[in-house]
């Protein structure tokens, strides 16, 4: 016998996420729940709710409908429905949002679209209002 | 990553984040974290060692190294490595389960007659620690 034995190493296939930033792509839909913390990447279509625990980004083409929570929410697709940020939100010139923003810092680009309400305190909800979102 | 929006595209359902609901798409899918509902994809699911799915599966094909519980449809291939572990009800084109791996339930090859499964303990050897 030689000292060395030979561990059973997962296959190659392992390799490739210590990754926090969950990823829907353009052509993904997903109704439902999605919930963490971590950041999250949306392109796709979503229906439902988010409640996150770092940072949301909306980019196009996704459209999203329904509530989001996070930490930061950054908007340059669509999004139908509340947005509740714990620390802020920005929209991105290519944002279409009607509903509800909660914030206490907002900030919107010119050339972004928003119709309806924003009220600027912390969401009394406090999932989201935690800053874990520097963890890297 | 993907700026490509082609069916190349791999979305990922990291570590820290847990889905319920439907997931479908034409693109490929990790799973890393949890997902619990449905997942109709035209590509393929990876569920990585930390992930964890409990849902009605159907995509091209599958590679499990973490755990899978639900009724599963590859179309291509299923594929449980050694780390992996899978219950429920598969139908596949082929099979592969690796040593070490668990797969407890039923499996059917895709296109043979439902009354054709059978008991499925081609990897009983389940990792003893």
């Amino acid at each position: 016998m030689f000292g060395k034995e030979k561990t059973e190493a997962a296959p190659s296939t392992a390799a490739r996420s210590d990754n926090d930033t969950a990823f829907f792509g353009a052509k993904l839909s997903l109704k439902g729940k999605v919930a963490g913390s971590g950041n999250l990447i949306v392109m796709g279509k979503l229906e439902g709710e988010v409640d996150l625990n770092g940072e949301l980004v909306i980019a196009p083409p996704a459209v999203l409908n329904g509530e989001m929570r996070a930490v930061t929410i950054a908007v340059s697709g669509t999004v139908t429905g509340t947005l509740s940020a714990g620390e802020k939100i920005h929209l991105e010139k290519s944002a279409a949002v009607s509903g509800r923003m909660n914030s206490p810092r907002i900030s919107i680009v010119d050339g972004a679209t928003f119709n309806g309400d924003v009220e600027m305190k912390k969401p009394a909800d406090g999932a989201a209002s935690s800053k874990r979102a520097e963890k890297k | 990553m993907a700026k490509d929006a082609s069916s190349g595209t791999t979305s990922l359902v990291s570590r820290p984040v847990i889905v319920e609901g439907e997931i479908s798409g034409e693109e490929n899918l990790h799973v890393d974290g949890r997902v619990k509902g449905i997942i109709r994809l035209a590509g393929d699911l990876f569920v990585g060692a930390n992930g964890v799915v409990e849902a009605e599966i159907d995509a091209r094909s599958i590679v499990i190294q973490g755990a899978v519980t639900g009724k599963v449809l590859a179309r291509r291939q299923l594929e449980v490595q050694s780390s992996g572990r899978f219950s429920g009800e598969a139908t596949a084109a082929s099979y592969e389960i690796r040593q070490g791996a668990v797969f407890e339930g039923v499996s059917r090859m895709l296109g043979s007659k439902p009354q054709a499964e059978k008991p499925a303990d081609p990897a009983d050897h389940s990792p003893k620690k």
